[in-house]
């Protein structure tokens, strides 16, 4: 196999191409892994709920925050016979306060204590009253706090001192960590002191069949994806995200289909007296598509194994959102194969048009 | 007997103004066993004579017949194949694949199909044997000395056994001595093996070691003798 050998006694020129096509695969890998990384901050603690249909105000336009449902909204909801299992919901982001001088922010959503809708616990237990907060792993990793510590949420111009009795492994909403509480005090949190205007929850989280697209009233069903797709932003970042990717993988294939037509360009010559002595034009490209190939798959792998180990070290830390997934891996890496391949074709079509006359004329 | 027929082959470049005679109505025939040495100033047409018998270039005009076969309207494919099995080329410059040794460049031949491996390097063992390469036969093309390296170049030629061989100034860049050695080489291979060939060179002492001397002026034979 000439592909071959050529590449095991010419290894410094091979290796030097491998290690970009690597560079560009760990980039796309990367990419890819922010992408879900920003997705899982953006609303992995929506499609956790333990539910498969979300319903939303009528006029709120798919957007939790705006989602203002009434005692009779939810108590509609509840009645339908495809709803299995239905919990009014509530959410609101609050400052909290866990060191002097340090806060951030939570995403407080109310849940009825003991239904289907609150979440399970990894730690400490469920919520039992009315100042039971439950924190995500998310919040530990930014405050530390820990169960048994309290932590004061604003109510009013107040605040009021909640206990943690749990930690939930929940995630985001809206880049901020989850927290529950007994939906009588997320009511608090939110409204207190306009009892007439109360709302009873913002979502009714529902477990149920053919529930899409029902709608009443005040209110409406779409599924659970559906939702999250609709929080602000992740339509916007998920097409920011993937033009990244695109742009990563063209610019890949263009790096790769130029190395290997200087590559091939330098080889001539060579190509030229190969052809005169009796090799079909055929016989050749294959060789240098095979070469393409092995350089893009190895420089792959090294993307591979470059990305876990970033995430090993670099990573573990978890400030920055990114998240691996195998199959996002696998993904990118065969796209970068995929892109080198086609962009070295130019390259391909170079080698089936040398001209084996050449090998006369040089000197 | 012929083994290659040129007959009133001629073969020109360009049109109009622009128009360049490199062969004009050459007949030639090389016998089996035969080294016919081609002399003639630079620019006279002499590798575009081995092309168009190489099958690398087809004749504008005329016929070329090798072993009797028609070669003259071959289409890529069979053009291919012709030079890959019946035609052996040793070209002007260094022609060996850089990243392989010497060896290995005798048996690059059996990359490109319809031979048997295992004999094409009980070939190769004996060609390295006979051309004195034996001690050098893993070394590295671009590692071999100028004569070592046009030795291997005969030896590649030589490899799948062809009827005829093709010869551009093979001692171009050799000095007198080592010259002479890679053209004994070339001599005793074609006597012994039956072949043709053509030796096309600019040196007058390497031409009289041949057979027989065609001289060639722009693109026209003007003398072909046969030599003591
Ligand atoms: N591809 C081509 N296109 C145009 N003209 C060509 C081409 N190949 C050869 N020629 C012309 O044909 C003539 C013969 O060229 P050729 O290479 O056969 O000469 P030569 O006898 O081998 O010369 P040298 O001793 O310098 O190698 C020259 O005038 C050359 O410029
Ligand atoms: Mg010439």
């Amino acid at each position: 196999m000439l592909a071959l050998i050529e590449i095991r006694r010419r290894k410094l020129q091979f290796g030097f191409v491998t290690g970009v096509v690597a560079l560009i695969a760990y980039l796309i890998i990367m990419v890819t892994g922010l992408g879900l990384g920003l997705n899982e901050a953006a609303g992995t603690a929506l499609l956790r709920l333990n539910g498969d249909h979300l319903a939303y105000a009528a006029n709120s336009n798919l957007s939790v925050i705006r989602s203002r449902l009434s005692d009779q909204d939810v108590a509609e909801v509840q009645a339908l016979a495809a709803a299995e299992r239905a919990a009014p919901i509530g959410y609101v982001a609050a400052v909290i306060e866990f060191a002097p001088e340090e806060s951030d922010t939570a995403a407080i959503i109310g849940v009825i204590p003991g239904s289907f809708s609150e979440p399970s616990v990894v730690e400490g237990r469920s919520l039992s009253g009315p100042s039971d907060i439950l924190i995500d792993r998310a919040w530990v990793r930014v405050a530390g706090t820990r169960v048994g510590e309290t932590l004061a949420l604003p109510v009013g111009f107040e605040t009021r001192e909640f206990t943690v009795v749990g930690i939930v492994d929940q995630g985001y909403f809206f880049f901020q960590p989850a927290m529950f509480v007994d939906l009588a005090s997320w009511k608090d949190l939110v409204f207190l002191g306009d009892a007439g205007q109360q709302p009873a929850a913002s979502l009714v989280l529902i477990q149920g069949r053919d529930l899409d697209g029902v709608r009443g009233e005040g209110w409406r069903i779409v599924t659970k994806q559906d939702g999250f797709n609709n929080i602000e932003g992740v339509r916007a970042q998920q097409s920011t995200v993937d033009a990244l990717r695109y742009m990563g993988l063209l610019i890949g294939a263009m790096v790769i289909g130029v190395f290997f037509y200087v590559i091939t360009l330098q080889k001539v010559s060579l190509l030229g007296i190969l052809k005169a002595i009796g090799a079909p034009g055929g016989y050749l490209v294959v060789q240098g598509l095979l070469q393409v190939l092995i350089v893009c798959v190895i420089g792959a792998v090294l993307a591979v194994g470059l990305a876990l180990l970033t995430e090993a070290t670099v990573l573990s830390s978890d400030t920055i959102p990114i998240d691996f997934t195998a199959n996002a891996m696998a993904t990118s890496s065969i796209s970068v194969v995929i892109a080198g391949v086609v962009g070295s074709l130019l390259s391909a079509r170079q080698v089936a048009s040398v001209d084996p006359i050449i090998a006369m004329q040089q000197q | 007997m012929a083994i290659l027929e040129l007959r009133d082959v001629s073969r020109s470049f360009g049109s109009g103004a622009r128009r360049v005679d490199a062969v004009r109505e050459v007949t030639l025939d090389v016998d089996r066993g035969e080294v016919v040495a081609l002399e003639g100033p630079s620019g006279s047409g002499k590798t575009t004579l081995l092309a168009l018998a190489g099958a690398l270039l087809t004749p504008t005009a005329g016929a070329i017949r090798v072993d009797g076969d028609d070669i003259t309207n071959y289409g890529a494919r069979s053009r291919t194949r012709y030079r890959r099995d019946r035609v052996g080329f040793v070209f002007q410059g260094s022609n060996m694949v850089p990243f392989l040794t010497a060896r290995e460049n005798l048996l690059v031949v059996g990359h490109f199909g319809g031979a048997d491996r295992s004999a094409l390097r009980r070939r190769a063992d004996e060609l390295l044997d006979q051309l004195d390469l034996t001690a050098v036969r893993n070394q590295v093309a671009t590692s071999l000395s100028g004569g070592e390296r046009q030795r291997v170049a005969i030896a590649r030629a030589l490899m799948r056994d062809p009827s005829l061989l093709l010869v551009d100034e093979p001692t171009a860049s050799l000095n007198f001595e080592l010259g002479s050695r890679v053209v004994d080489a070339l001599l005793s291979e074609v006597h012994s093996r039956d072949k043709a060939c053509i030796m096309v060179t600019h040196d007058d002492r390497m031409a009289q070691r041949a057979d027989r001397l065609v001289e060639i002026r722009d693109g026209r034979i003007l003398a072909d003798r046969p030599l003591p």
